[in-house]
């Protein structure tokens, strides 16, 4: 299943609502008729460069036709209006239906071709087109074109009166529709199946996406809006000619493109205006405007390969990471009071090979119970269990890197499983702790699987929330029940309505004394989350299967009976070595975080467990290891 | 229609081959090595023509042309070399590269006719032809220098028929567009024959634009058309061997030639096309094309 938020819902809401607002009232502030004349090139730009992002973008598919598709429109819109004499809007309508038929018949001969041939064809074809023009110069004009094309008018009121105010808000306004339409098609079945075929054919193809009907409709999607915006534009401009046939019209539509960034569909949008802007500022230089644009596109596509885009976004992610620093800042100044209260006893802080960590201990001389806390949360999760088990243990816990009040990391060493595993491995030999019991929650039970699979000093082993795997991410599926907040837990950023759900899905949020755990949602670094799954494939995984199967810590599991993302079964059915009570303990009624839902209920189990494992429940248990593959996921080929 | 008629038919086209080889020869050569597609071709032809044509102000007649030719095609090898470096060099790495250098060879297109333009200025011009007059081939009336363009666009592609084939670096260059890692084991310099790759490019292009410039006039956007019917050709025949582009510019040459006759000057591009479509849909990697490219 994949995440993917309603548009109102997710972060770019609020700039695009922006920029609406400000392109909205843009040209009540300039009346000049030139400063709307260029923002209305921009807005057909920007829908042509944006629609030729789906197929070439998008669709992987080098098409380019897509200036032929423009032109059907703008000829369409000639011979409609002008010679059949249709009704303006009507054929401004009618006209992209020239275009798609035209992309279905281009379709025909790319559906067969690879790679460069098919900008070959794509050509081709729109060479074809432009001599068929030039050809009927009855009726297209030949090489001078077509003239006085009528205009599109309201009753009486011509769009180019007042300013050609009409005519900004009705490019607006398809600037609009458009970008909706591109937007819900790339996150349509379609759209997926679109990208499913550029990023692997052949395995998209085997899970059933049809390479030529997604093709063909990616062709004719993509034929739609410039069919569109060619109309609208001979309505404007009121000439039809065969520039825009010409290489430098390409150069100018593709540039807007890759400057803005391929596959985003916001950036070409972005660059439309920049490079209208930009251009018409140069205006006056004649070929040196030409040689400073191009020179400009290549600097940027050497500079930037992602384009403005992602330009946008690295200034987005050092901000981010910026606040996100500042918030744990903040938290380790002003919140400590807070904290201490909240667990009992101040924290504090401690070097370690991966950076300052902030640690919790009530530092007696008791046997020592580690606590790890989860994805996007922070030790002050476990408030209950310390204050339950502070007189019988000693209670060490800390802030993951990137996580609560500790210092952020460094995103390519930092924020991995294996360095989550050290760090908690070099706290234990700091506070010289003999065989600590350690407790894991969620991605923290993969950082104490990792920790105990190390062969680390362990003296039992416990998870809550997570499921063991045996291979990544094939097990996924199994072992998690897909659902939306799942794609969260890797995503970098998060809108304040993701927030709040992933806090809510994760932790029980109505329990007392939860505030701290779920403003550490807020207060995450993105990068820990994104980092943490993409190097989840270089985790070894079956060191962690054989250590389970080992059986010669004692471990127990217990879970919430309604957590929505592991999957009970799964977790039953595995092949544990010696698992406590014999299977997963399951608390009713709790959800992901049953420490905080349930904390009598999750203390009594947690601390029968570890009583049990002094009084030596593991030691009459576990005899010979006797090696049982019910299940073989070892030999599994995956294919990525 | 007469013998002669269709003899004179057949040499026009044959005529028209040659110089549509010479096109689109550099446009095949850099796509089977290299890998790209280079949409600074046309450029290249109309830039070599506007050299020759300067060049060809100091010097009349024949030895004026080859000295103009000479220089144009030397130049022009040189531009093509160090635009390897400009333009498909930084990106080499890049997964989107055949996109990039669509858009970059683009950008060098429009910097290579803005120059020109500023630099020549938009009026028309035409290099003085090499020879003049007409001379008698089996009894048929030529225009002197389309003979001569056809026999030295026949001589340039032997001889670079015989370099890529005789010649150490010839062969490098083979080895290095079949398989750059196994050349590059070997101990090539894969970006040098890269460079030369599109310096043998531009070269040819020069070289099919001065004859150009000599035949008809040059304005400095006049690549555009040597372009495109060079990517006719090249998807007519299909990239996958040298000479596949140069089996496929004769056909369509003698094709136009014979459509022009029979059909009139308006119809013979819709009638190239339409075959092209015909032969995309058939075979659409080319007449001659292999879906594997060697050089």
């Amino acid at each position: 299943m994949k995440y993917a938020p309603p548009f109102h819902h997710s972060s770019a809401l609020l700039p695009v609502l922006a920029a609406g607002a400000v392109l909205t009232v843009l040209p009540l502030i300039f009346t000049d008729a030139y400063i709307r004349h260029i923002c209305i090139l921009a807005f057909i730009y920007a829908i042509l460069a944006s629609s030729w992002d789906l197929s070439l973008g998008y669709g992987g598919i080098f098409n380019f036709a897509h200036m032929a598709f423009f032109a059907i429109g703008l000829y369409a819109y000639g011979i409609g209006a002008k010679i059949v004499g249709l009704n303006p809007w009507l054929t401004v309508l009618l006209a992209p239906v020239a275009a798609i038929a035209f992309a279905a018949l281009l379709a025909v001969p790319v559906l067969r071709l690879e790679g460069v041939y098919v900008i070959l064809v794509t050509i081709a074809a729109s060479q074809l087109l432009l001599k068929l023009i030039v050809s009927q110069s009855e009726v297209t004009g030949g090489t001078s074109g077509m003239v006085l094309l009528p205009r599109l008018t309201i009753g009486d009121y011509r769009l180019t009166d007042d300013g050609r105010i009409g005519y900004y808000y009705a490019a607006l306004a398809m600037l609009g529709l458009s970008t909706l339409f591109l937007y819900k098609l790339e996150r349509s079945p379609l759209g997926r199946a679109i990208k499913a075929l550029r990023d692997n054919k052949y395995y998209a193809i085997a899970r059933g996406v049809s390479e030529g009907r997604t093709r063909l409709y990616t062709l004719c999607a993509s034929a739609l809006l410039p069919g569109l915006a060619g109309a609208f534009y001979g309505s404007y401009v009121r000439v039809a000619s065969i520039e825009v046939f010409g290489l430098a019209f390409l150069t100018l539509v593709l540039s807007i493109l890759l400057v803005g960034g391929v596959s985003t569909i916001w950036g070409p949008i972005l660059a439309a205006f920049l490079i209208a802007v930009f251009s018409e500022v140069l205006a006056d230089f004649g070929s040196w405007r030409d040689i400073a644009v191009a020179l400009a596109i290549v600097g940027v596509i050497l500079l930037y390969p992602g384009g403005l885009f992602a330009g946008l976004q690295e200034l987005r992610d050092f901000l981010d990471s910026r606040k996100t620093a500042a918030t744990a800042a903040w938290g380790r100044r002003f919140q400590a009071g807070a904290r201490a209260a909240l667990m009992g006893a101040p924290g504090r802080s401690i070097a370690t090979g991966h950076g300052e960590v902030a640690l919790f201990d009530t530092g007696e001389e008791k046997p020592a119970l580690l606590l790890i806390h989860g994805n996007s949360s922070c030790k002050e999760a476990f408030h209950r269990q310390v204050a339950a088990f502070r007189d019988r243990y000693r209670i060490v816990a800390f802030d993951l890197p990137g996580h609560g009040v500790s210092r952020n990391g460094n995103p390519r060493t930092d924020y991995s499983l294996d360095a989550y595993a050290r760090i908690a491995a070099e706290i234990v030999g700091i506070l010289e702790l003999d065989r600590p019991a350690v407790f894991g929650w969620s991605l923290g039970g993969y950082v104490a699987l990792e920790y105990a699979a190390g062969g680390h000093p362990l003296g039992t082993l416990a998870i809550c929330g997570t499921s063991p795997l045996s291979l990544y991410p094939d097990d996924m599926p199994a072992g998690y029940i897909a659902s939306p907040h799942m794609e969260l837990a890797s995503k970098r950023f998060f809108s304040w309505r993701e927030k709040r759900d992933y806090a809510e899905a994760t932790l029980a949020t109505r329990a007392p004394g939860s505030g701290l755990a779920r403003r550490a949602v807020w207060r995450t670094d993105g990068r820990a989350r994104e980092q943490l799954f993409s190097r989840m494939k270089t985790v070894d995984w079956q060191r962690q299967v054989a250590f389970l199967r080992r059986g010669t810590a004692p471990f127990a599991m217990i879970n919430g009976s309604e957590d929505p993302f592991i999957d009970h079964a799964y977790c039953a059915a595995f092949e544990y070595g010696a698992i406590w009570r014999g299977a997963p303990q399951s608390i009713d009624g709790a959800g992901h975080a049953p420490f905080l839902a349930a904390p009598e209920t999750f203390n009594r189990l947690l601390g029968e467990f570890l009583e049990e494992c002094a009084s030596g429940w593991h030691a009459e248990k576990s005899g010979p290891a006797v090696p049982r593959f019910a299940r073989t996921p070892e030999f599994r080929t995956t294919e990525e | 229609m007469t013998f002669e008629t269709f003899q004179f038919i057949l040499a026009s086209g044959l005529i028209l081959g040659g110089l549509y080889a010479l096109m689109a020869i550099g446009l095949s050569v850099v796509w089977t090595t290299l890998d790209v597609f280079n949409f600074a071709h046309g450029a290249f032809v109309a830039l070599g023509a506007y050299i020759a044509w300067q060049v060809a102000q100091y010097g009349e007649g024949l030895w004026g042309f080859v000295f103009a030719a000479g220089v144009s095609v030397g130049l022009m090898f040189v531009l093509g070399f160090i635009l390897h470096f400009c333009l498909i060099k930084p990106f080499e790495k890049r997964p989107n590269i055949v996109l990039l250098a669509v858009i970059t060879t683009l950008a060098a297109s429009v910097v290579i006719e803005s120059l020109i333009q500023l630099v020549w200025g938009p009026r028309e011009k035409q290099i003085s032809p090499a020879v003049s007059g007409r001379i008698e081939v089996f009894g048929t009336g030529f225009v002197a220098n389309d003979v001569v363009a056809l026999a030295v666009a026949l001589a340039a592609l032997a001889a670079l028929a015989l370099f890529l084939r005789r010649t150490g670096t010839g062969r490098a260059m083979r080895a290095a567009a079949q398989n750059r890692e196994a050349a590059e084991a070997m101990g090539f310099n894969v970006t040098v024959l890269y460079a030369t790759a599109l310096g043998i490019a531009a070269a040819a292009a020069a070289l099919a634009g001065v004859f150009i410039g000599s035949l008809r006039f040059i304005n400095p956007s006049f690549g555009a058309d040597p372009l495109m019917k060079s990517l006719i050709v090249v998807i007519f025949g299909g990239v996958a061997k040298f000479t596949s582009p140069i089996y496929a510019a004769f056909i369509l040459g003698v094709v136009e030639a014979f459509s022009i006759y029979f059909l009139g000057l308006y119809w013979s591009p819709a009638v190239l096309f339409g075959l092209m479509v015909v032969v995309l849909l058939v075979k659409p990697e080319g007449l001659f094309g292999h879906r594997r490219k060697t050089l």
